[in-house]
């Protein structure tokens, strides 16, 4: 258990200990130390779920899917160098994951509306007045899970998770055109949904 | 503008993508246009809460799930070794033939003087051997069945791997015949070296350890 301590906490100056870095973890599980790898989990498994299940748009498969990225983590850890920090090649890792589960089930990320339609971009009348309430986060979340696949990806990835439509347009192989414009139309259809409310 | 225009643009307009002069359009007509405005902070409403979602936990069954899945996937030792060796190929190492000549020798020499000198170390003890075969039953680690088991064991699972290894990659099957080559070759040192000195137990011992590698090594490259 001397080898666990000693890749877990990083000793700095003084008396003080400081906890060991993604990097350091990574590099310790990489070399078989299952601690380390329970440790990376622990740390990043709720960013994890959150990002599956808010993509999937159902709790169903997240937990599932949340498994199998971790699964990858563990074949892939190897390759992690520290390029970039371990939260984004995570991320990264993740987003790939979901992206090949909607690939395996079928799901057209190009056909982001039911219809299958993108030319109609407002929904509400255009001159109605009436607003959301105050936006609550349950009625938000619920709200984006209703949101067509396509649309959901393309908001997530953006409006939750920060990525810009670059990024986007070349992890769903779209323009950044389309990406602009799906991102539109999910704001617009959860403004709908949350004034249905 | 008209509402269809300003509300087609709010999105790009709440990201800042807009040019100058589309922005000033756009809040020319907010200016004006109550029902726009109210889309907008609806729209910014929605941008901002949705920053702000807090992280959710899946059940504490997940751990348990996971770590039992990666217990099977635990790399062998040769999984281990192919990771660290493929780690080289990042590297970018020129070496000439006669530097890899002089390398190889001086690891000859250095792997020569550690058995030497644990031979010094260690007495060896009286064994007994025939028609230059060692009797493996005066080894003290190696009994004969061990050896016998060993060797099938190694004969069942090569044909295995011959089996499949026409389904590998080059680099794989590279990999795996350069590891099984050493292996081999110290197989042979070892024989050679016990049949002009069977009482060497340190042979003995490298001996084992070759069995033992080379079955460690079949058992990994079996599964790919």
């Amino acid at each position: 258990m001397a080898y666990i301590t000693t890749t877990l906490t990083m000793p700095v100056t003084g008396e003080r200990i400081q906890p060991a870095s993604d990097l350091e973890l990574a590099r310790a599980a990489a070399a078989g130390d299952s601690a380390a790898f329970e440790k990376l989990y622990e740390e990043h498994h709720r960013r994890v779920y959150s990002l599956c299940l808010r993509m999937l748009g159902t709790g169903t498969h997240a937990e599932d899917l949340t498994q199998e990225v971790f699964l990858q983590v563990y074949k892939k850890i190897g390759s992690f160098r520290g390029d970039s920090a371990f939260t984004t090649w995570l991320h990264r890792l993740t987003v790939n994951q979901v992206l090949m589960h909607f690939r395996r089930r079928g799901v057209k990320l190009e056909h982001t509306s039911e219809e299958g339609d993108f030319t109609n971009v407002v929904d509400t009348p255009l001159q109605s007045t009436r607003r959301i309430s105050m936006v609550d986060r349950l009625a938000l979340e619920k709200a984006i899970s209703q949101l067509p696949p396509g649309y959901r990806t393309v908001f997530v990835l953006h409006d939750v998770e920060g990525y810009e439509h670059e990024e986007i347009s070349n992890l769903l192989d779209v323009s950044i055109g389309t990406s602009k414009s799906q991102l539109h139309k999910a704001r617009m259809r959860l403004r709908e949904l949350l004034t249905k409310k | 503008m008209g509402c269809k225009q300003c509300q087609e643009l709010l999105s790009d307009y709440i990201d800042g993508a807009l040019e100058l002069g589309e922005q000033v359009n756009i809040e020319r007509h907010l200016g004006d246009c109550e029902p726009c405005r109210a889309v907008r902070d609806d729209l910014l409403q929605i941008v901002h809460f949705s920053h702000q979602l807090p992280m959710q936990a899946p059940s504490a069954a997940l751990w348990p799930r996971i770590s039992s899945d990666l217990a099977e996937l635990q790399p062998t030792f040769w999984t281990r070794t192919l990771r660290w060796l493929a780690s080289f190929r990042t590297l970018n190492f020129n070496f000439s033939v006669p530097q890899l000549v002089a390398g190889v020798a001086a690891l000859v020499i250095v792997a020569s003087i550690g058995v030497m000198l644990s031979r010094r170390d260690n007495p060896q003890p009286e064994l007994t051997a025939s028609s230059g075969q060692l009797s493996m039953a005066d080894v003290r680690p190696l009994s004969q069945t061990d050896l016998q088991q060993l060797e099938k064991q190694i004969s069942q699972l090569s044909q295995t791997v011959e089996q499949r290894k026409e389904a590998w990659d080059p680099e794989l099957r590279t990999a795996f015949e350069r590891n099984l080559l050493y292996i081999d070759q110290s197989l042979v040192e070892c024989r050679h070296q016990l049949k002009d000195n069977p009482s060497d137990n340190v042979s003995q011992e490298l001996m084992l350890n070759a069995y033992r590698e080379k079955v460690r090594l079949l058992e990994g490259f079996e599964k790919f």
